[in-house]
Protein backbone atom coordinates (compact mmCIF):
# COMPACT_ATOMS: atom_id res chain seq x y z
CA UNK A 1 0.00 0.00 0.00
CA UNK A 2 1.46 3.21 -0.97
CA UNK A 3 1.29 6.30 1.55
CA UNK A 4 0.72 9.59 0.35
CA UNK A 5 0.82 13.25 2.42
CA UNK A 6 -2.66 12.90 2.69
CA UNK A 7 -2.31 10.18 5.03
CA UNK A 8 -2.53 10.75 9.01
CA UNK A 9 0.95 10.68 10.33
CA UNK A 10 2.24 11.02 13.63
CA UNK A 11 2.36 14.39 14.98
CA UNK A 12 5.88 15.93 14.89
CA UNK A 13 5.84 16.45 18.90
CA UNK A 14 3.76 14.28 21.71
CA UNK A 15 3.48 16.96 23.75
CA UNK A 16 3.49 21.03 24.04
CA UNK A 17 7.04 20.07 25.88
CA UNK A 18 8.54 18.27 23.75
CA UNK A 19 7.86 20.79 20.90
CA UNK A 20 9.44 23.60 23.27
CA UNK A 21 12.29 21.27 23.80
CA UNK A 22 12.71 20.91 20.26
CA UNK A 23 12.37 24.08 19.67
CA UNK A 24 15.19 24.98 22.17
CA UNK A 25 17.62 21.99 20.45
CA UNK A 26 17.03 24.00 17.68
CA UNK A 27 18.15 27.47 19.01
CA UNK A 28 21.16 25.76 20.21
CA UNK A 29 21.97 24.84 16.72
CA UNK A 30 21.27 28.33 15.45
CA UNK A 31 24.38 29.40 18.67
CA UNK A 32 26.40 26.68 17.18
CA UNK A 33 26.52 28.14 13.76
CA UNK A 34 26.75 31.45 15.01
CA UNK A 35 29.42 30.70 16.61
CA UNK A 36 31.38 28.75 13.47
CA UNK A 37 30.16 31.68 11.26
CA UNK A 38 31.88 34.37 13.69
CA UNK A 39 35.30 32.23 13.59
CA UNK A 40 35.20 33.44 10.15
CA UNK A 41 34.90 36.78 10.13
CA UNK A 42 37.38 37.68 13.38
CA UNK A 43 37.67 41.08 11.66
CA UNK A 44 33.96 41.66 12.16
CA UNK A 45 34.47 40.70 16.06
CA UNK A 46 37.30 42.82 16.65
CA UNK A 47 35.60 46.25 15.13
CA UNK A 48 31.97 45.46 17.18
CA UNK A 49 34.22 44.86 20.31
CA UNK A 50 35.85 48.14 19.79
CA UNK A 51 32.90 49.88 18.60
CA UNK A 52 30.57 48.44 21.59
CA UNK A 53 33.36 50.00 24.14
CA UNK A 54 33.81 52.88 22.56
CA UNK A 55 29.81 53.56 22.33
CA UNK A 56 29.63 52.42 25.86
CA UNK A 57 32.44 55.14 27.00
CA UNK A 58 30.33 57.69 25.32
CA UNK A 59 27.04 56.31 26.59
CA UNK A 60 28.71 57.05 30.05
CA UNK A 61 29.84 61.00 28.87
CA UNK A 62 26.73 62.92 29.69
CA UNK A 63 25.99 61.29 33.49
CA UNK A 64 29.84 61.69 34.40
CA UNK A 65 29.67 65.41 33.16
CA UNK A 66 26.02 65.71 35.28
CA UNK A 67 27.14 64.55 38.18
CA UNK A 68 30.35 66.60 38.31
CA UNK A 69 27.36 68.88 38.69
CA UNK A 70 25.75 67.54 40.70
CA UNK A 71 25.80 65.00 43.81
CA UNK A 72 22.59 63.76 43.75
CA UNK A 73 19.50 63.89 41.52
CA UNK A 74 16.62 62.63 42.17
CA UNK A 75 17.97 60.44 44.88
CA UNK A 76 20.46 58.80 42.53
CA UNK A 77 23.75 58.94 42.91
CA UNK A 78 26.44 58.57 40.14
CA UNK A 79 27.32 54.57 41.29
CA UNK A 80 24.10 54.14 41.20
CA UNK A 81 23.25 55.10 37.64
CA UNK A 82 26.73 53.39 36.41
CA UNK A 83 24.98 50.00 37.80
CA UNK A 84 22.05 51.08 36.59
CA UNK A 85 24.17 51.67 32.84
CA UNK A 86 25.51 48.25 33.23
CA UNK A 87 21.84 46.49 33.71
CA UNK A 88 21.27 48.96 30.72
CA UNK A 89 24.39 47.47 28.73
CA UNK A 90 23.58 43.58 29.47
CA UNK A 91 19.52 43.92 28.37
CA UNK A 92 20.62 45.93 25.26
CA UNK A 93 23.55 43.74 24.39
CA UNK A 94 21.07 40.24 24.46
CA UNK A 95 18.50 42.35 22.33
CA UNK A 96 21.72 43.10 19.54
CA UNK A 97 22.67 39.98 19.78
CA UNK A 98 19.75 37.56 19.46
CA UNK A 99 17.17 39.67 18.49
CA UNK A 100 18.08 42.68 16.41
CA UNK A 101 19.75 40.71 13.20
CA UNK A 102 16.22 38.78 12.99
CA UNK A 103 13.93 41.93 13.26
CA UNK A 104 15.85 43.88 11.33
CA UNK A 105 15.79 41.22 8.26
CA UNK A 106 11.67 41.76 8.62
CA UNK A 107 11.19 43.99 5.56
CA UNK A 108 12.96 41.46 3.80
CA UNK A 109 10.92 38.53 4.59
CA UNK A 110 8.04 39.91 3.95
CA UNK A 111 8.55 42.11 0.57
CA UNK A 112 11.06 39.04 -1.15
CA UNK A 113 8.57 36.42 -0.28
CA UNK A 114 11.44 35.09 1.95
CA UNK A 115 8.20 34.24 4.66
CA UNK A 116 6.93 31.20 2.30
CA UNK A 117 10.22 29.38 3.15
CA UNK A 118 9.75 29.62 6.75
CA UNK A 119 5.79 28.79 6.58
CA UNK A 120 7.13 25.47 4.92
CA UNK A 121 9.59 24.39 7.73
CA UNK A 122 8.16 22.17 10.67
CA UNK A 123 8.92 25.24 13.00
CA UNK A 124 7.16 27.85 14.94
CA UNK A 125 7.41 30.71 11.61
CA UNK A 126 6.89 33.10 14.81
CA UNK A 127 10.11 31.42 16.69
CA UNK A 128 11.94 30.93 13.22
CA UNK A 129 11.55 34.90 12.33
CA UNK A 130 12.58 36.20 15.67
CA UNK A 131 15.28 34.21 16.87
CA UNK A 132 16.98 32.56 13.87
CA UNK A 133 19.80 34.85 13.65
CA UNK A 134 22.59 35.65 16.18
CA UNK A 135 25.55 38.17 16.22
CA UNK A 136 27.80 36.82 18.44
CA UNK A 137 30.26 39.65 18.57
CA UNK A 138 27.29 41.33 20.22
CA UNK A 139 27.97 39.99 23.31
CA UNK A 140 30.79 41.35 23.86
CA UNK A 141 28.79 44.32 24.88
CA UNK A 142 27.18 42.13 27.70
CA UNK A 143 30.10 41.52 29.11
CA UNK A 144 31.17 45.22 29.11
CA UNK A 145 27.79 45.55 30.35
CA UNK A 146 28.89 43.37 33.50
CA UNK A 147 32.16 44.74 34.15
CA UNK A 148 30.32 48.53 34.48
CA UNK A 149 27.58 46.97 36.38
CA UNK A 150 30.43 45.81 38.85
CA UNK A 151 31.93 49.01 39.22
CA UNK A 152 28.81 50.43 39.96
CA UNK A 153 27.96 48.43 42.54
CA UNK A 154 31.81 48.19 44.17
CA UNK A 155 31.09 52.22 43.84
CA UNK A 156 28.03 52.45 46.07
CA UNK A 157 28.93 49.57 48.11
CA UNK A 158 25.67 48.09 47.22
CA UNK A 159 25.76 44.62 48.74
CA UNK A 160 22.73 42.70 47.84
CA UNK A 161 21.08 40.11 48.89
CA UNK A 162 20.16 36.75 47.08
CA UNK A 163 16.43 37.38 47.45
CA UNK A 164 17.32 41.14 45.83
CA UNK A 165 19.84 39.33 42.94
CA UNK A 166 16.63 37.04 42.15
CA UNK A 167 14.21 40.11 41.94
CA UNK A 168 16.95 42.34 39.90
CA UNK A 169 17.26 39.07 37.38
CA UNK A 170 14.00 38.84 36.76
CA UNK A 171 13.09 42.12 36.35
CA UNK A 172 15.70 42.14 33.68
CA UNK A 173 14.69 39.26 32.06
CA UNK A 174 11.48 40.80 31.99
CA UNK A 175 13.13 43.77 30.24
CA UNK A 176 14.76 41.65 27.81
CA UNK A 177 11.44 39.82 26.82
CA UNK A 178 9.40 43.10 26.72
CA UNK A 179 11.58 45.35 24.88
CA UNK A 180 11.41 42.29 22.15
CA UNK A 181 7.80 41.87 21.88
CA UNK A 182 7.93 45.76 21.75
CA UNK A 183 9.69 45.67 19.01
CA UNK A 184 8.20 42.69 17.21
CA UNK A 185 4.85 44.64 17.44
CA UNK A 186 7.01 47.53 15.82
CA UNK A 187 8.39 45.00 12.77
CA UNK A 188 5.39 43.00 12.49
CA UNK A 189 3.53 45.81 10.89
CA UNK A 190 5.49 44.87 7.89
CA UNK A 191 2.57 43.30 7.22
CA UNK A 192 0.89 46.18 6.36
CA UNK A 193 3.41 48.63 5.91
CA UNK A 194 5.76 46.75 3.72
CA UNK A 195 8.57 48.09 4.81
CA UNK A 196 9.21 48.63 7.98
CA UNK A 197 13.01 49.42 7.59
CA UNK A 198 13.61 52.85 9.65
CA UNK A 199 10.50 51.75 12.09
CA UNK A 200 13.73 49.73 13.68
CA UNK A 201 15.55 54.02 14.27
CA UNK A 202 12.32 54.44 16.42
CA UNK A 203 13.04 51.76 18.83
CA UNK A 204 16.72 52.37 18.76
CA UNK A 205 16.55 55.56 19.72
CA UNK A 206 14.00 55.28 22.22
CA UNK A 207 15.49 52.77 23.65
CA UNK A 208 18.62 55.31 24.92
CA UNK A 209 15.96 56.73 27.65
CA UNK A 210 16.85 53.36 29.56
CA UNK A 211 20.26 54.84 30.38
CA UNK A 212 18.88 57.52 33.09
CA UNK A 213 16.70 56.22 36.08
CA UNK A 214 13.14 56.82 35.24
CA UNK A 215 12.69 59.05 38.29
CA UNK A 216 14.86 61.54 35.60
CA UNK A 217 11.86 61.95 33.69
CA UNK A 218 8.56 63.69 34.37
CA UNK A 219 5.71 61.74 35.28
CA UNK A 220 3.74 60.94 31.75
CA UNK A 221 7.00 59.81 30.47
CA UNK A 222 7.55 57.62 33.23
CA UNK A 223 4.38 56.08 32.69
CA UNK A 224 5.09 55.92 28.93
CA UNK A 225 8.09 53.97 29.56
CA UNK A 226 6.92 51.65 32.07
CA UNK A 227 3.97 49.99 30.43
CA UNK A 228 4.39 51.58 26.57
CA UNK A 229 7.90 51.41 25.56
CA UNK A 230 9.19 48.79 29.32
CA UNK A 231 12.82 49.97 28.63
CA UNK A 232 12.29 50.81 32.90
CA UNK A 233 12.30 46.79 33.14
CA UNK A 234 15.65 47.03 31.09
CA UNK A 235 17.55 49.17 33.55
CA UNK A 236 15.57 51.40 36.70
CA UNK A 237 13.84 48.16 38.14
CA UNK A 238 16.70 45.71 38.22
CA UNK A 239 19.02 48.34 39.63
CA UNK A 240 16.75 49.53 42.09
CA UNK A 241 16.48 45.85 43.29
CA UNK A 242 20.70 45.62 43.36
CA UNK A 243 20.16 48.84 45.48
CA UNK A 244 17.68 46.72 48.07
CA UNK A 245 14.88 49.71 47.64
CA UNK A 246 12.24 47.18 45.68
CA UNK A 247 9.79 44.95 46.77
CA UNK A 248 8.05 41.90 44.85
CA UNK A 249 5.51 43.73 43.84
CA UNK A 250 7.24 45.37 40.81
CA UNK A 251 8.10 42.07 39.87
CA UNK A 252 5.32 40.56 39.91
CA UNK A 253 3.77 43.64 38.08
CA UNK A 254 6.64 42.82 35.40
CA UNK A 255 6.06 38.85 35.11
CA UNK A 256 2.13 40.12 34.17
CA UNK A 257 3.13 42.78 31.65
CA UNK A 258 5.06 39.76 30.04
CA UNK A 259 1.96 37.09 29.78
CA UNK A 260 -0.03 40.42 28.10
CA UNK A 261 2.69 41.66 25.83
CA UNK A 262 3.53 38.11 24.75
CA UNK A 263 -0.26 37.47 24.05
CA UNK A 264 -1.21 40.70 22.49
CA UNK A 265 2.22 39.76 19.87
CA UNK A 266 1.28 36.64 19.27
CA UNK A 267 -2.53 37.81 18.09
CA UNK A 268 -0.73 40.49 16.11
CA UNK A 269 1.48 38.19 14.17
CA UNK A 270 -1.20 35.51 13.77
CA UNK A 271 -3.46 38.55 12.39
CA UNK A 272 -0.88 39.30 10.41
CA UNK A 273 0.32 35.87 8.62
CA UNK A 274 -3.74 35.95 7.91
CA UNK A 275 -2.82 38.91 5.59
CA UNK A 276 0.40 37.69 4.16
CA UNK A 277 -0.33 36.89 0.61
CA UNK A 278 3.31 35.75 -0.77
CA UNK A 279 5.34 37.80 -2.67
CA UNK A 280 7.44 35.58 -4.63
CA UNK A 281 4.74 32.83 -6.51
CA UNK B 1 27.91 79.42 -21.08
CA UNK B 2 30.44 79.24 -17.76
CA UNK B 3 31.20 76.38 -15.77
CA UNK B 4 30.03 77.50 -12.96
CA UNK B 5 26.37 78.38 -14.51
CA UNK B 6 26.02 75.21 -16.15
CA UNK B 7 26.84 73.16 -13.26
CA UNK B 8 24.35 75.12 -11.28
CA UNK B 9 21.76 74.44 -13.83
CA UNK B 10 22.27 70.74 -14.09
CA UNK B 11 22.65 70.65 -10.32
CA UNK B 12 18.80 72.75 -10.43
CA UNK B 13 17.57 69.97 -12.48
CA UNK B 14 19.07 66.47 -10.53
CA UNK B 15 17.72 68.06 -7.12
CA UNK B 16 14.46 68.35 -9.03
CA UNK B 17 14.47 65.00 -9.80
CA UNK B 18 15.73 63.71 -6.91
CA UNK B 19 13.18 65.19 -4.69
CA UNK B 20 10.30 63.79 -6.98
CA UNK B 21 12.27 60.68 -6.72
CA UNK B 22 12.78 60.60 -2.63
CA UNK B 23 9.09 61.79 -2.49
CA UNK B 24 8.17 58.47 -2.67
CA UNK B 25 9.53 57.50 0.56
CA UNK B 26 7.95 59.85 2.13
CA UNK B 27 7.02 58.01 4.70
CA UNK B 28 10.18 56.75 5.54
CA UNK B 29 11.44 60.00 5.94
CA UNK B 30 9.27 60.91 8.19
CA UNK B 31 10.15 57.82 10.85
CA UNK B 32 13.29 58.89 10.23
CA UNK B 33 12.40 62.22 12.01
CA UNK B 34 10.45 60.93 14.63
CA UNK B 35 13.72 59.10 15.79
CA UNK B 36 15.88 61.48 15.05
CA UNK B 37 14.10 64.02 17.73
CA UNK B 38 14.37 61.14 20.12
CA UNK B 39 17.48 61.22 21.58
CA UNK B 40 17.43 65.50 21.98
CA UNK B 41 14.50 64.60 23.83
CA UNK B 42 15.63 62.86 26.18
CA UNK B 43 18.53 65.12 26.90
CA UNK B 44 16.24 68.02 27.07
CA UNK B 45 14.36 66.19 29.65
CA UNK B 46 17.21 65.22 31.78
CA UNK B 47 18.77 68.28 31.81
CA UNK B 48 15.95 70.13 32.65
CA UNK B 49 15.44 67.78 36.00
CA UNK B 50 19.15 67.81 36.49
CA UNK B 51 18.75 71.97 36.59
CA UNK B 52 15.25 71.59 39.09
CA UNK B 53 17.47 69.85 41.36
CA UNK B 54 20.01 72.17 42.07
CA UNK B 55 22.85 71.12 39.67
CA UNK B 56 24.57 74.18 39.20
CA UNK B 57 25.18 74.58 35.59
CA UNK B 58 27.11 76.91 33.48
CA UNK B 59 24.23 77.19 31.61
CA UNK B 60 20.52 77.86 32.64
CA UNK B 61 17.78 76.25 31.70
CA UNK B 62 16.39 78.49 28.59
CA UNK B 63 19.81 77.94 27.17
CA UNK B 64 19.39 73.52 27.92
CA UNK B 65 15.77 74.49 26.69
CA UNK B 66 16.53 76.07 23.20
CA UNK B 67 19.65 74.40 22.35
CA UNK B 68 18.20 70.84 22.19
CA UNK B 69 14.86 71.79 20.70
CA UNK B 70 16.83 73.64 17.82
CA UNK B 71 19.52 70.74 17.83
CA UNK B 72 18.17 67.65 15.81
CA UNK B 73 16.84 70.89 13.19
CA UNK B 74 20.74 71.94 12.88
CA UNK B 75 22.12 68.20 13.19
CA UNK B 76 20.10 67.30 10.30
CA UNK B 77 20.27 70.54 8.18
CA UNK B 78 24.09 69.99 8.15
CA UNK B 79 24.44 66.27 8.01
CA UNK B 80 25.67 64.16 4.99
CA UNK B 81 25.81 60.40 4.65
CA UNK B 82 27.88 60.53 1.27
CA UNK B 83 30.93 58.52 2.50
CA UNK B 84 29.53 55.03 2.13
CA UNK B 85 27.95 55.71 -1.00
CA UNK B 86 31.09 57.48 -2.43
CA UNK B 87 33.60 54.37 -1.09
CA UNK B 88 31.28 52.23 -3.11
CA UNK B 89 31.26 54.06 -6.20
CA UNK B 90 35.25 54.20 -6.68
CA UNK B 91 35.66 50.72 -5.26
CA UNK B 92 33.03 48.93 -7.27
CA UNK B 93 34.06 51.33 -10.56
CA UNK B 94 30.56 52.97 -10.65
CA UNK B 95 32.54 55.98 -10.50
CA UNK B 96 33.50 54.96 -13.87
CA UNK B 97 30.84 55.62 -15.66
CA UNK B 98 30.40 59.20 -13.95
CA UNK B 99 33.73 59.92 -15.42
CA UNK B 100 32.24 60.42 -19.16
CA UNK B 101 29.43 62.43 -18.08
CA UNK B 102 29.41 66.43 -18.55
CA UNK B 103 29.33 66.53 -15.07
CA UNK B 104 30.93 65.69 -11.81
CA UNK B 105 29.70 62.80 -9.60
CA UNK B 106 29.84 65.00 -6.72
CA UNK B 107 27.44 67.17 -7.90
CA UNK B 108 25.06 64.27 -8.12
CA UNK B 109 25.62 63.92 -4.41
CA UNK B 110 25.24 67.74 -3.35
CA UNK B 111 21.44 66.85 -5.44
CA UNK B 112 20.99 63.83 -3.55
CA UNK B 113 22.11 65.86 0.23
CA UNK B 114 19.63 68.83 -0.59
CA UNK B 115 16.87 66.85 -2.10
CA UNK B 116 17.08 64.57 1.03
CA UNK B 117 16.92 67.49 3.39
CA UNK B 118 14.11 69.16 1.67
CA UNK B 119 12.02 66.19 2.21
CA UNK B 120 13.13 66.02 5.78
CA UNK B 121 12.58 69.21 7.01
CA UNK B 122 8.48 69.30 5.14
CA UNK B 123 8.72 66.24 7.85
CA UNK B 124 10.44 67.97 10.72
CA UNK B 125 9.86 71.56 10.99
CA UNK B 126 6.36 70.58 12.57
CA UNK B 127 7.67 68.56 15.18
CA UNK B 128 10.20 71.25 16.03
CA UNK B 129 7.50 73.99 16.28
CA UNK B 130 5.31 71.23 18.76
CA UNK B 131 8.23 70.69 20.87
CA UNK B 132 8.90 74.92 20.72
CA UNK B 133 5.17 75.51 21.85
CA UNK B 134 5.60 72.84 24.42
CA UNK B 135 8.49 74.83 25.69
CA UNK B 136 7.68 78.38 25.05
CA UNK B 137 8.14 79.91 28.20
CA UNK B 138 11.73 78.66 28.71
CA UNK B 139 13.40 78.99 25.05
CA UNK B 140 15.38 81.57 24.11
CA UNK B 141 14.22 84.05 20.97
CA UNK B 142 16.32 86.42 19.82
CA UNK B 143 14.90 89.52 19.07
CA UNK B 144 15.38 91.09 15.71
CA UNK B 145 16.62 89.44 12.19
CA UNK B 146 20.29 90.02 12.20
CA UNK B 147 20.58 86.94 14.67
CA UNK B 148 18.71 84.62 12.49
CA UNK B 149 20.27 85.71 9.58
CA UNK B 150 24.00 84.76 10.97
CA UNK B 151 22.58 81.48 12.05
CA UNK B 152 21.18 80.69 8.37
CA UNK B 153 24.64 81.67 7.16
CA UNK B 154 26.27 79.56 9.78
CA UNK B 155 23.96 76.69 8.98
CA UNK B 156 25.18 76.64 5.06
CA UNK B 157 28.39 76.46 6.25
CA UNK B 158 28.59 73.80 8.89
CA UNK B 159 26.80 71.94 5.77
CA UNK B 160 29.67 72.71 3.56
CA UNK B 161 32.34 71.57 6.25
CA UNK B 162 30.24 68.19 6.81
CA UNK B 163 29.88 67.44 3.44
CA UNK B 164 34.09 68.21 2.90
CA UNK B 165 34.75 66.03 5.53
CA UNK B 166 32.79 63.27 4.08
CA UNK B 167 34.15 64.13 0.85
CA UNK B 168 37.76 63.57 2.43
CA UNK B 169 36.85 60.40 4.09
CA UNK B 170 35.39 58.95 1.52
CA UNK B 171 38.50 59.53 -1.30
CA UNK B 172 40.21 57.76 1.17
CA UNK B 173 38.67 54.44 -0.74
CA UNK B 174 40.93 55.60 -3.48
CA UNK B 175 43.41 54.21 -1.56
CA UNK B 176 41.81 52.08 1.44
CA UNK B 177 39.74 48.52 1.12
CA UNK B 178 37.45 49.59 2.98
CA UNK B 179 37.01 53.20 4.78
CA UNK B 180 33.82 51.61 7.04
CA UNK B 181 35.74 51.44 9.96
CA UNK B 182 37.31 55.01 9.66
CA UNK B 183 33.85 56.68 8.93
CA UNK B 184 32.15 55.16 12.16
CA UNK B 185 35.07 56.12 13.85
CA UNK B 186 34.99 59.55 12.17
CA UNK B 187 30.69 59.42 13.43
CA UNK B 188 31.45 58.75 17.18
CA UNK B 189 34.19 61.53 17.92
CA UNK B 190 32.09 64.14 15.55
CA UNK B 191 28.88 63.21 17.78
CA UNK B 192 30.50 64.65 20.94
CA UNK B 193 32.43 67.08 19.64
CA UNK B 194 30.14 68.68 17.81
CA UNK B 195 27.98 68.92 20.57
CA UNK B 196 25.03 66.48 19.64
CA UNK B 197 25.07 64.68 22.84
CA UNK B 198 25.94 67.26 25.66
CA UNK B 199 26.23 71.09 24.86
CA UNK B 200 30.37 72.07 24.19
CA UNK B 201 29.30 74.22 27.38
CA UNK B 202 29.24 71.99 29.79
CA UNK B 203 32.41 70.02 29.09
CA UNK B 204 35.17 70.28 31.39
CA UNK B 205 37.22 73.69 32.09
CA UNK B 206 40.43 71.81 30.92
CA UNK B 207 39.09 70.72 27.76
CA UNK B 208 37.70 74.57 26.65
CA UNK B 209 40.52 75.59 24.39
CA UNK B 210 40.54 72.58 22.51
CA UNK B 211 36.75 72.70 22.44
CA UNK B 212 35.83 75.60 21.36
CA UNK B 213 38.43 76.02 18.55
CA UNK B 214 38.06 72.31 17.00
CA UNK B 215 36.61 71.76 13.48
CA UNK B 216 33.52 69.93 14.99
CA UNK B 217 32.17 72.85 17.02
CA UNK B 218 31.39 74.25 13.96
CA UNK B 219 29.15 71.27 12.37
CA UNK B 220 26.51 71.59 15.00
CA UNK B 221 26.97 73.58 18.33
CA UNK B 222 27.78 76.53 16.61
CA UNK B 223 25.22 77.63 15.10
CA UNK B 224 22.85 76.30 17.39
CA UNK B 225 24.75 78.54 19.93
CA UNK B 226 24.53 81.46 18.28
CA UNK B 227 20.00 81.30 18.97
CA UNK B 228 20.55 79.58 22.48
CA UNK B 229 23.73 81.05 23.98
CA UNK B 230 24.83 84.51 25.04
CA UNK B 231 27.37 84.77 22.79
CA UNK B 232 28.79 88.77 22.07
CA UNK B 233 29.03 90.27 18.89
CA UNK B 234 32.55 89.77 18.68
CA UNK B 235 32.31 86.33 19.78
CA UNK B 236 30.12 85.80 16.95
CA UNK B 237 32.26 87.38 14.35
CA UNK B 238 35.29 85.31 15.54
CA UNK B 239 33.22 82.36 15.43
CA UNK B 240 31.92 82.64 11.88
CA UNK B 241 35.72 83.71 10.41
CA UNK B 242 37.06 80.07 12.09
CA UNK B 243 34.06 78.37 10.75
CA UNK B 244 34.55 80.34 7.15
CA UNK B 245 38.55 79.75 7.55
CA UNK B 246 37.95 75.65 8.13
CA UNK B 247 35.45 75.50 5.47
CA UNK B 248 38.42 77.19 3.08
CA UNK B 249 40.97 75.09 4.54
CA UNK B 250 39.61 71.57 4.83
CA UNK B 251 37.77 72.43 1.08
CA UNK B 252 41.45 72.94 -0.22
CA UNK B 253 42.38 69.82 1.21
CA UNK B 254 39.48 67.91 0.15
CA UNK B 255 39.95 68.95 -3.54
CA UNK B 256 43.53 68.32 -3.43
CA UNK B 257 43.14 64.72 -2.48
CA UNK B 258 39.84 64.05 -4.75
CA UNK B 259 42.04 65.18 -7.97
CA UNK B 260 44.75 63.42 -6.71
CA UNK B 261 42.45 60.08 -5.93
CA UNK B 262 41.18 60.81 -9.50
CA UNK B 263 43.93 60.55 -11.57
CA UNK B 264 45.01 57.41 -9.11
CA UNK B 265 41.87 55.57 -10.04
CA UNK B 266 42.13 52.41 -11.78
CA UNK B 267 38.47 50.43 -11.45
CA UNK B 268 37.09 47.37 -11.49
CA UNK B 269 35.69 46.96 -15.35
CA UNK B 270 37.55 50.94 -16.26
Amino acid sequence: MTRTMADDRRPLDASWLHRQRRHFRLWRRFLGQAVVRETHYRAHFATTLLVGLVELGLGVVPILLLFGFAQEVQGWSRAEVITLVGVYQIVTGLMAAFVAPNLQRMTSYITEGELDGVLLRPVSSQFYLTLRWINVAELSNVASGIAVLVIGLVQSGASPNAAQVLQAFVLAACGLVLLATVWSALAFLAFWLQSVGPIAYIYLNLVEAGRYPLAFFPVAVRAFLTFAFPVAFASTYPAQALAGDLGWTPVAGGVALVVVAVTLVRLLWRRGLRTYASASS
Amino acid sequence: MSTVVRNLRVLRRMTAAQIVGASIYRGAWTIFMVANICVPIISLLIWRTAIANGARLPIDERYVTTYFVLLSFVTMATSSWMTGFLAEYIRLGRLSSWMVRPASVLLSFVANNLSEKVLKLIALVPMIGVLWWIFRDSMNIPAGPGRWTVFAVSIVLGAILVFTIDLLIGSLAFWMDDVTALAQARLIIASVLSGAVVPLALMPDWSRGFIDNQPFRFTVSFPVEIVAGNLSGQELLVGLGIQAGYVVVLGILARLVWSAGLRAYSAVGA
